[in-house]
């Protein structure tokens, strides 16, 4: 049941990306940024009020925190970018890719404050499979 | 060109993960999630503004179009449930799976064109995330044995 929630989660991603693109494809890049924020906002707000949470957000948290959401503005017109060019599985693809690379700098060097672990150099293997299997999605 | 810009947006969803997680465990994901969307709602604007010179008309497109933002919550909602339950391992594998295969399949629909090639990439991608897996578990236990002795 817990995997089929994990599965859904990929799932709603891929849509997100549909949905976003075509968004983006008819009203341009930057109207369509708008009109995704404006909705998501609309949902969780309501969402919150529904389940009546107590705001726990104040002036103790570090600001840059904050700024989670201008880096999500540039992620999402990137992916809007891509999906009119390569379609939905190759922007995926080439995603996924970067979020493994990325995740295993993060890692390696202890950036953000994460606790630091070294590069296994066995996991080239497991790059290079990774890497291919988003070759071959590219040639057809 | 565009390949590198699809995985710039992938180290930027990693980076954005982080910066959320954390923002997350002083408000909760769910607050955490409001705050994304207005921070993002103002860069939004702010673009908007300064660089479409066009303004803004309605255009008619099917209803599901305008759907992305409530998948971005479900996402967090969803998430939340099931990371607790099942180990990262799954949670991770799953995801990306879900996503390669829908991605793959939402490509048929809109391109009518069935690629070997893109099933044959989404194992290649599923066996070396795998692979990678099992050495991230062997380094952990190692780690552990380590202390233990």
């Amino acid at each position: 049941m817990y995997k089929f929630g994990a599965t859904l989660v990929g799932v709603f991603v891929a849509f997100m990306v549909l949905f976003n693109g075509t968004l983006a494809a008819n009203y341009g890049n930057y109207a369509a940024l708008i009109i995704i924020h404006v909705v998501g906002l609309v949902g969780i707000s309501s969402y919150l009020l529904i389940k009546r949470e107590n705001n726990k957000i104040n002036r103790s948290i570090p600001f840059y925190l904050f700024l989670g959401g201008a880096i999500g503005v540039i992620l999402v017109s990137f992916n809007n970018i891509c999906f009119s060019a390569i379609g939905v599985s190759l922007t995926i693809a080439f995603g996924l890719f970067g979020q493994i690379v990325m995740s295993l700098i993060v890692d390696h060097f202890g950036l953000f404050g994460l606790k630091q672990t070294p590069f296994n150099f066995k996991k080239i293997f497991g790059l290079l499979l990774i890497f291919s299997g988003v070759y071959v999605m590219t040639l057809g | 060109m565009y390949y590198l810009f699809a995985f710039s947006a992938g180290a930027l969803t990693l980076i954005s993960m982080i910066t959320n997680s954390k923002l997350a465990s002083y408000v909760g994901t769910r607050q955490s999630t409001l705050v994304n969307f207005t921070a993002g709602l103002i860069v939004s604007i702010f673009l908007y503004l300064m660089f479409q010179e066009t303004t803004f008309k309605l255009v008619s497109l099917p209803i599901w179009a305008y759907f992305g933002g409530l998948m971005g919550i479900f996402i967090v909602i969803i998430s939340n449930i099931v990371i607790p339950k099942i180990p990262t391992v799954y949670t991770t594998l799953l995801i990306f799976i879900g996503q390669l295969l829908t991605g793959v399949l939402i490509d048929f629909i809109q391109y009518r064109e069935l690629s070997l090639y893109k099933f044959i990439g989404v194992l290649l991608i599923t066996a070396g995330l795998y692979f990678n897996f099992i050495i991230d578990k062997k380094d952990q236990l190692k780690k552990a044995q380590g202390k233990s002795a």
